[in-house]
């Protein structure tokens, strides 16, 4: 019985050596650098979303709601949801193909591995235009890989597979892979392996075992991986508006039009806010989905665990 | 169920892993793979298991060509080092999982998993998650589980090797008798002999991918096949010996290894270096007074250290260096009224017979 | 290599610029340390590197006054430092070039001097309209370049020239046009206006430009891109893959030069023809100076060598330039342009833009 009081003395000196001065020192160099680069941008984005825009002009220091007040508006919530059907899309399908992938990653030799590795870190240079101008020409009738087909005989002309729906999401998977594959290696590769196995001796198919047993157990890693490309995604502007037709013209293409273009500073920072906004919820919500899914199956356990114990 | 493997091999890139084994397994049968790690006897089982394929050779189970089969058509239990246990399904989810992918009812699973807690004696945590046990109820869900596909054949890798000694050496005769009562044919992987002796029909000791000696736990003790079996397989004195066409001298005397040995010599009549093995509880040492036994092979040895180990005394004896030999540390356990006349840095004398000597034929 | 260098220089609104042009609001540069220097701002990149390299020099030479060459970002942000220094009474530059938006902006702050045709004799060789005015009549800009934006074609899939803009509403060319993706830079409604309606007036009102927008709406089963990036068009263009539409004269000539099946054709409804306009920041005290530097740009023998050596459209008179008649056709054209309507893309930037977007993406 003694043993919790002592932890219970113990925690609040501990907490107060926690906080040494070189300790703070240490913590200040981050906070110093997330201010200047966070929070004093995003501040500035905020307060400028607030002032009055000047009609073929510039905007004024004010407050008005007036940027706010044209979201209301059907336009913009069909842009907002194309927005978020393109995101989300990508990142589903940028997944279905990252796991597989990664899986066999992390079962191959060590020098394939890396070699791969370097290759997915190599995508990260990357700029986002280079990406969309490459698969831009990559989709198009005449120097796609459409051709392909027509040599092979299956086709009697290329395809013109740019710009589209299919094209935009293309690009968008191709940015988004590198990273979904970068969160999945870890908590794949910790996975053991022999997990796989016990399903395959029990009689389920490799695929099938797959299903059954590796995925539920890196539940969080693809839940992490999804809201990371789904989050890179949501911000792409460069390959919608390189890949996609103007249907799919999502809202940061849109709002670095009213930037760059209509110079109306006020409502494109407040288009960001509300993405942000809209973004950083669905985050919140789906890591909070992900929790009490975990928090159920713990739940449970320890319910009847309890039960047991005291039956027994 | 039999199990018959020919010529099986194994490659990995350059380096051979497993080396045309050959192995004959009986229905009912509880096989040992024993040998030290990197011994090839975990990728043999990978191979019976179809989660490793083999380079060459081939495998049938009751003239059924295993080889055509991947490792979920065999219908073969197993149970891992790590137990592999499902760390998202509760204890029931994982013991029924087999079932259910046989499409099995809920119900009737339930019904089973409930028989198969009771048999590994463990009732009443079905519906736990597999994080709230302990290692050794961990242990007997994992059993349960291989067992709950009425298996072939059953495959067990390591199994004990995460548990305490005491719980061990339980588990290892509750394992035993589970696989008595079922009459499955089993294979177990181990490198601790003790536990091979305790639960196998017959051990297969192997080294370097190949099998040294197969035979049952006595055989292999008391008739070790060469010196890798004789050292890995409990504790030995192994004394350098010399044929010299069908006479053997043993540190400048003369020593009849009996009929066998000598008849094992004769099937090639040379002179070559040999050993000697002789287990420290059959190795003789003689009383202070007593006289030698005429013809018998006696050396002379300085009693180094004595130990009281509880039943018995162990003597750390040491045979003096001589003009070929360098000197030689001995073990020898006695029994306790044997043993009043020796002491530290006495010399005493042992004898060598042909009962408790094995000649190693490499 | 020639062409993304020189599609840059129209590329006002790029898309760092914002920032950098704010990082060095109000920093003084191009404040004079002698009597005899004068700062003039530029388009960053090409523009400013030819400018600095061909023109100044000479200028130099001939006047004494020294340049102070500064590269502006994009009109309207160098317009909001222009306008905040001089609230301060300081000008970053004395002369700058600006974009015809970007002078209707400033005028509404009385941002530029007023211009004294006095001491600009060579203004008369200018054609007239690239006399910038304030609604009273007061001048603020003189015409420093122009640009045209025509209708192009691959050679290979037209081999027959297309002669009117409304070539991109025929139902044959589906799925084959590039067309700008903004109204304020691709002058569409203008061009739809001079092709069908031919009215004058009928931009200045919401159901006049609703109306233009209606037609304009008709042609885009025909586009296959709203582009915004020039290098992603020329290129479609260049291989035959988005065979039509509309792009800089200029570069489409060079683009041709350098043996790429591409043409540009001013239609018969004229080309639509852009520029921009040297202006005085009224916080500037080098007022002579900078008429000096003005009126030295508008003599034809200037415009002649920005023609040839920078590839922009003359603003002096055709009958003045000593510029060959295939000099001349590269950069520009004597028939009547069509003239965007920039008051429009100025005073209903926000309606316009809402209605023109839902227009392109519906």
């Amino acid at each position: 019985m003694s043993a919790p009081v002592l932890n219970a003395q113990q925690t609040p000196a501990a907490a107060v050596e926690g906080f040494s001065r070189s300790e703070t020192v240490t913590l200040a160099w981050p906070m110093i650098m997330l201010s200047v680069f966070f929070v004093i941008p995003f501040g500035t984005m905020l307060a400028v979303s607030f002032f009055e825009r000047v009609p073929g002009g510039f905007f004024e220091p004010g407050f008005t709601l007036d940027s706010y007040a044209r979201f209301i508006d059907p336009f913009f919530f069909k842009s907002l949801g194309m927005t978020m059907m393109i995101a989300g899309s990508a990142s589903l399908l940028c997944l279905i193909l990252a796991v597989p992938f990664t899986w066999t990653l992390t079962r191959m030799r060590h020098h394939h591995r890396v070699l791969w590795l370097v290759a997915l870190l190599s995508i990260l240079s990357l700029s986002e235009v280079i990406i969309g101008f490459s698969w831009s020409l990559l989709l198009s009738r005449s120097t796609g890989i459409g051709n392909i087909l027509v040599w092979l005989g299956i086709e009697n002309r290329a395809p013109k597979l740019s710009p589209g729906l299919g094209a935009v999401l293309t690009g968008l998977c191709y940015l988004g892979f590198p990273y979904a594959v970068l969160v999945l290696f870890p908590q794949l590769s910790r996975l053991d392996p022999t997990l796989h196995e016990a399903a395959r001796m029990l009689g389920a198919s490799p695929r099938r075992a797959f299903m059954n047993v590796v995925l539920p157990n890196i539940a969080k890693a693809l839940v992490a991986a999804f809201i990371m490309v789904f989050v890179f995604t949501l911000g792409a502007y460069l390959i919608p508006q390189l890949l996609g037709k103007p249907q799919q013209w999502t809202l940061p293409v849109l709002i670095a039009d009213q930037a760059l273009f209509q110079s109306n500073l006020p409502f494109a920072a407040a288009m960001s806010i509300f993405l942000l906004g809209v973004s950083l919820s669905l985050v919140v919500c789906v890591g909070w989905l992900g929790r009490s899914s975990q928090a159920r199956i713990e739940d449970q356990s320890t319910t009847q665990s309890t039960t047991q114990s005291a039956a027994s | 169920m039999s199990l018959q493997i020919a010529g099986v091999g194994k490659d990995f890139g350059k380096q051979t892993a497993l080396s045309d084994v050959t192995l004959d397994i009986a229905g009912g049968e509880l096989i040992c793979l024993l040998g030290p790690s990197g011994c090839g006897k975990t990728t043999l089982l990978r191979i019976i298991a179809g989660l490793e394929s083999a380079s060459r050779g081939s495998i049938t189970l009751d003239g059924d060509d295993l080889m055509q089969q991947a490792a979920h058509q065999r219908n073969f239990g197993m149970v891992f080092q790590s137990l592999a246990l499902f760390p998202h399904l509760s204890v029931e989810d994982n013991i029924t999982y087999g079932l259910r992918l046989r499409k099995m009812p809920a119900a009737a699973r339930r019904q089973r998993a409930a028989e198969l807690l009771d048999m590994v004696r463990l009732p009443g945590v079905a519906k736990r998650a597999v994080s709230m046990l302990s290692g050794g109820q961990r242990q007997r869900v994992a059993i349960a589980r291989a067992l709950a596909i009425e298996p072939r054949i059953f495959l067990l890798d390591e199994p004990l090797s995460a548990l305490d000694a005491g719980l061990r050496e339980a588990m290892q005769i509750e394992l035993r008798e589970l696989q008595q009562r079922l009459g499955i044919t089993t294979i177990v992987v181990t490198h601790d002999q003790r536990e091979a002796m305790t639960v196998a029909d017959r051990i297969a000791v192997m080294n370097g991918g190949t099998i040294h000696q197969m035979g049952s736990p006595i055989d292999v003790y008391r008739r070790p096949a060469d010196k890798f079996v004789a050292s890995f397989i409990g504790q030995t004195n192994l004394i350098p010996a010399t044929w010299q066409d069908d006479r053997l001298i043993v540190r400048g005397s003369l020593f009849d290894p009996g009929q066998a040995a000598r008849d094992n010599q004769h099937t090639s009549p040379d002179s070559h270096e040999t050993w000697l093995s002789i287990r420290p509880e059959e190795l003789i040492v003689l009383d202070n007074n007593a006289a030698s036994p005429p013809g018998a092979t006696i050396l002379e040895a300085t009693v180094r250290f004595i130990r009281d180990v509880g039943a018995s005394i162990e003597a750390h004896l040491e045979l003096p260096a001589n003009d070929n030999q360098p000197a030689q540390s001995l073990v020898a356990l006695v029994s306790r009224d044997k043993v009043q006349h020796l002491h530290s840095g006495d010399t005493t004398r042992i004898q060598l017979t042909a009962d408790c000597t094995v000649v190693l034929e490499t | 290599m020639t062409h993304t260098i020189l599609k840059n220089r129209r590329r006002f609104l790029a898309q760092s610029a914002a920032l950098v042009g704010a990082a060095s609001l109000g920093s003084g540069i191009g404040r004079a340390q002698a009597a005899e220097t004068l700062t003039v701002a530029t388009y960053g990149g090409y523009f400013e590197d030819s400018f600095k390299n061909i023109i100044y020099p000479a200028f130099t030479e001939e006047t004494g006054i020294e340049i102070v060459s500064v590269p502006e970002p994009t009109s309207d942000a160098w317009l909001i430092q222009l306008e905040t220094a001089a609230r301060a009474n300081s000008a970053p530059a004395d002369v700058s070039m600006i974009a015809q938006n970007a002078m209707l902006k400033g005028q509404s702050t009385e941002l530029w001097a007023p211009l004294d045709l006095e001491k600009l004799p060579n203004h008369t060789s200018l054609t007239p309209d690239f006399i910038h005015t304030y609604s009273d009549g007061r001048v603020d800009g003189i015409g420093a370049v122009a640009w045209y934006l025509t209708l192009v074609s691959n050679t290979d899939v037209y081999p027959e020239a297309p002669t009117s803009w409304a070539e991109l509403w025929n139902p044959d060319n589906e799925d084959s046009l590039g067309l700008m993706a903004l109204s304020s830079n691709s002058f569409l409604l203008e061009i739809t206006n001079a092709t069908f309606f031919k009215d004058p007036e009928l931009l200045q009102s919401e159901a006049g430009i609703e109306k233009v927008l209606a037609k304009l709406a008709e042609l885009k089963p025909n586009v296959a891109l709203w582009y915004r990036d020039e290098g992603q068009f020329q290129q479609a263009l260049q291989s035959g893959e988005i065979p039509m539409g509309q792009y800089y004269h200029d570069v489409a000539g060079l683009a041709a030069a350098d043996g790429h099946p591409v043409r540009s054709t001013f239609p018969i409804e004229g080309g639509v023809r852009d520029s921009g306009c040297w202006a005085i920041s009224r916080a500037s005290s080098k007022q002579e100076a900078a008429h000096t530097f003005i009126n030295y740009m508008c003599r034809p023998d200037i415009q002649a060598t920005l023609a040839r050596k920078v590839g922009t459209s003359p603003t002096v008179k055709r009958e003045l330039l000593d510029l060959s008649d295939e000099e001349f056709a590269s950069v520009s054209s004597a028939d009547t342009p069509i003239t965007p309507v920039y008051s429009m893309h100025n005073e209903r930037a926000d309606w316009l833009n809402q209605v023109w977007t839902e227009m392109v993406t519906s």
